[in-house]
């Protein structure tokens, strides 16, 4: 083992260990955080961002991991040393780069941020435009085009979504997990959410706001389905008793409590 | 000597008088104003909480040099255990002594954690698996949100226990600038966390965040939690005003600000913090505290207020109060590394300055915590790009660490361990930051326990992990003797790994779709593995820390007597001797040295003796 703390090899062997570790790191923590299904348009793009961030992080882990480990083992006193260490007080050239290494990255990763972000709440001509409701303990799912009014909300794939969201009571936060995006619901305000489904199948929008006593339930059932059955489903609805209910609160709520 | 000569049961005795005055002054007032129902549960508690907490002060002592005052008594400042009594009495009264009031604040930060922490495990049983086991919702979100608020302030408390003890002695003062305001900001309090624990008994729903509408609708449990905080906000304002005072005016001759201990810029970045933001918490609950009691509409929709805008008054305050919880912590790792490392510490100048610099940047962020409030979504780039920014000033410390340790000569004791572990906590902690400050990533992790996750990482590693090494590396200083190093190994091996299980833990059944604060979880996710893990490490934890309290309280009597300077520190505290005498220095002190110069023969920081022509 070299003798000097400055000597090349302790630097070289440190490298290759964080370049190792870095790559075990990326694979461990991509295993350890399972990602829902890719259900939406913009859970590609969120994944993806997530991918990167993982990646990087792998590697500051390893960086700062390894080099202290590296330290305990290598630079350990012996039993009966009592003499001190190498007396050096800092490097300006060392802390000028990793104070500006680091605000680079930061600026990259903003950038990427900001497109991810605009990428994820683009809006698109042919959106269909769902009115959100929560209020404590449920959700209720409005289409204004036809009129329904439904405690479930049922989509069709690859079609933009738009949720217009409020809520009567406390605030709410929409969230469908395979959807990745979540907003929030405000008394007195309109938020809006955007999302195109990509996979079809049944989740579950959970409400991720702290909202009272329930809040754990307050979770309605989502189906992602192909246009053809959206419309059937829109079809159904409409020819059954809904219409006569459709658009007063009450109705709306028996709606709710008999699903 | 009687019990009644405690000041803690003079004070508690006056709360319980003060609650009663304070309910019949409501009820008489409403007789008075003719107002039906005379008796209103709400307000009359209000009264009670108000004129109790000051029928405490009035009742521990805290006030009572301040009427001398007013007519016109003088009140010489007395040293010493009180006359005729134990000297273990002058910690359950008023006493000036920093020392003392620094082991006030630990140990009620202790206990505090303890609370805490008692909440944490209940609803982490509850947790493990899916289903009610022994909780029903009411009580799920009320251990919750308790959980959460005693938590904080103990942290709070922690902070000022090491701030308070540690301060004075570092920068070689007498005491701190103002003794008797240093009193008052400790009992403060205390009745403040009776009032925090009074809450319990009628519950209440809305986490440590109290957002409105829910706080406004829900149970009066609330209001308990609003004055709490307001009480407990006082005492960080008074207190950093005192310590902020302290160290510009109080250091000895030769001590320039790049002298000092770097533990005290960090306590000095944390005060300008506590004396700046604290207010628009306190403002910000009295405000939830009045929509409830006068209907004044601050936060409802209905009479013209926004729900919102009582989360940019929190979050102004919440997030700088992130680094007010860390920065001290991550001042004690840079102070003990370089001893435990027989090196300088790295880049001492640029450590101060970051620390400067988290708590400057610390109040542009806050609007990061309401990326999916429905703020103006332009408002989402410029508090992601702040945020990320935390991260370079933080990297410098990291770095600074790594370069203090390398070609060290590295010693283990149980101090150094929790040092090294608070790096690697940190670490997972600071690491997660950046994915939740970009937005689009944050759209997913919001609200999900990625956060929960991640916050416990950042607090625990930069407060709990570096408090508990500060409580085995100053212990013999305070006890004059050594705690029991097999159990702080133990301490340290149980508790270190047991976190990591629970950080990654929660992070992992956060991605996996477990949304926070919810007292039940769909089996289908898949979570449930994740949460006994995490459940079984919170057992863990909790059993490490009561083995570490047992040493302390333990090794009080057992312990092998330490000597002056068990560690071979150069820091002023360690030159003088252990237990440290009630006036710390024999004589003023002067600094002639760095202060981390180790590794530099016969170089020495601080002279025990005033400054003298000679050095001039």
């Amino acid at each position: 083992m070299p003798k000097s703390a400055t000597d090349i090899r302790h630097f070289i062997i440190a490298g290759v260990l964080v370049a190792i570790a870095t790559v075990l790191m990326d694979l461990l923590l991509k295993a350890l955080l399972p990602m829902p299904v890719q259900g939406s348009r913009q859970a590609q793009i969120i994944d993806q961002l997530t991918s990167w961030h993982l990646t990087l992080i792998a590697f500051l882990f390893s960086l700062v991991v390894v080099i202290m480990l590296y330290s305990l083992f290598v630079f350990r006193k012996s039993a009966d040393d009592e003499s001190e260490g190498a007396h050096f007080e800092g490097n300006t050239t060392l802390e000028i780069a990793w104070t500006v290494i680091p605000l680079i990255v930061v600026f990259v990763f903003g950038f990427f941020g900001i497109r991810a972000l605009s990428d994820v709440t683009r809006a698109a001509p042919d959106e269909i435009a769902v009115n959100v409701t929560g209020f404590q303990w449920s959700w209720l799912f409005e289409y204004p085009d036809s009129g329904i009014v439904s405690s479930e909300l049922v989509l069709p794939v690859d079609r933009p979504a738009r949720m217009d969201m409020t809520a009567r009571d406390v605030i709410h936060s929409f969230w469908i997990p395979e959807m990745r995006v979540k907003q929030d619901l405000v008394p007195g305000m309109t938020t809006t959410l955007r999302f195109t489904p990509v996979v079809t199948g049944e989740y579950s929008v959970d409400c991720a706001e702290l909202c009272g006593l329930s809040h754990y339930s307050m979770v309605a059932p989502v189906r992602i389905v192909e246009q053809a059955e959206y419309e059937q489903w829109l079809a159904e609805r409409s020819a059954s008793a809904a219409p006569a209910l459709a658009n007063t609160d009450a109705g709306a709520e028996t709606d709710a409590q008999s699903n | 000597m009687t019990l009644w000569s405690l000041g803690l049961v003079r004070g508690v005795v006056g709360q319980i008088v003060g609650f009663a005055a304070g309910m019949l002054l409501v009820i008489v007032s409403r007789l008075l104003f003719g107002l039906d129902p005379v008796w209103n549960e709400e307000p009359a508690l209000v009264g009670g909480i108000i004129i109790g907490s000051i029928g405490f002060l009035i009742g521990v002592g805290a006030l009572t040099d301040w009427f001398q005052w007013m007519r016109g008594i003088e009140t010489p400042l007395h040293h010493g255990p009180p006359h005729g009594r134990p000297a273990w009495t002058r910690y359950f009264g008023v006493d000036y002594n920093h020392k003392v009031i620094g082991i006030q604040y630990g140990v009620t930060g202790i206990i505090m954690l303890g609370i805490g922490g008692m909440f944490a495990v209940v609803f982490r049983t509850e947790l493990a698996a899916s289903g009610f086991q022994f909780l029903d919702p009411a009580n799920y979100n009320t251990y919750l949100s308790m959980h959460g608020w005693a938590a904080l302030v103990a942290i709070l408390l922690g902070i000022g226990g090491m701030a308070n003890y540690l301060v004075p002695l570092m920068i070689g003062a007498e005491d701190m600038a103002f003794p008797r305001l240093n009193a008052f900001a400790y009992w403060i309090n205390v009745p403040g966390l009776f009032t925090l624990l009074m809450s319990l008994g009628y519950g209440w729903d809305g986490g440590w965040t109290v957002y409105p509408p829910l706080s406004v609708l829900g149970p009066v449990g609330y209001q308990f939690t609003f004055w709490a905080v307001f009480l407990v906000g006082l005492s960080s304002i008074l207190g950093s005003l005192n310590l902020i005072v302290t160290i510009l005016r109080m250091r000895p001759p030769g001590m320039s600000l790049f002298r000092m201990p770097i533990f005290v810029w960090a306590v000095f970045a944390t005060s300008l913090i506590q004396l700046t933001a604290t207010q628009f918490i306190g403002q910000a609950f009295l405000m939830l505290s009045f929509e409830r009691l006068l209907g004044m509409g601050f936060f409802d929709p209905n009479k013209g207020g926004a729900p919102i805008l009582f989360q940019h008054l929190f979050w102004f305050y919440s997030h700088p109060a992130v680094y007010i919880f860390v920065l001290p912590g991550l001042g004690i790792i840079s102070e003990i590394l370089p001893v435990f490392a027989r090196k300088p510490l790295f880049g001492y100048r640029w450590i101060a300055l970051s620390s400067i610099a988290i708590a400057l940047v610390g109040f542009l962020v806050w609007g990061h915590h309401m990326f999916t409030s429905g703020y103006g979504e332009y408002l989402r780039v410029p508090f992601m790009i702040s945020t990320l920014l935390v991260a370079v000033p933080t990297g410098v410390k990291f770095f600074s660490w790594l370069g203090t340790m390398w070609g060290g000569k590295l010693s283990f004791p149980t101090p150094m361990l929790f040092v090294l572990g608070a790096i690697s906590v940190f670490l997972i902690g600071g690491l997660s930051g950046p994915i939740l400050a970009t937005t689009a990533t944050d759209l997913f992790l919001h609200d999900t326990y990625f956060v929960v996750g991640h916050f416990h990482a950042t607090i625990f590693g930069g407060f709990v992990f570096p408090f508990f090494a500060a409580i085995y590396f100053w212990y013999p200083k305070i006890t004059g003797r050594m705690y029991d190093e097999t159990l702080g190994k133990i301490h340290f091996w149980l508790m270190t790994p047991a976190f990591w299980v629970m950080s990654i833990g929660q992070m992992s059944v956060g991605v996996m779709g477990m949304r926070r604060r919810i007292a039940d979880y769909d089996p289908a996710l898949g979570v449930e593995f994740g949460h006994l893990l995490v459940t079984i490490a919170g057992f863990t934890i909790a059993f490490s820390v009561l083995l570490m309290i047992y040493n302390l309280l333990h090794s009080a009597e057992t312990g092998r007597v330490a000597g002056n300077n068990p560690w071979r520190s150069r820091s002023p505290e360690w030159q003088i001797p252990s237990p440290v005498p009630e006036h710390s220095y024999a004589s003023p002190i002067t600094v002639v040295g760095e202060p981390y110069d180790y590794g530099i023969p016969n170089s020495t920081y601080v002279r025990m003796a005033p400054l003298t022509a000679a050095d001039d």
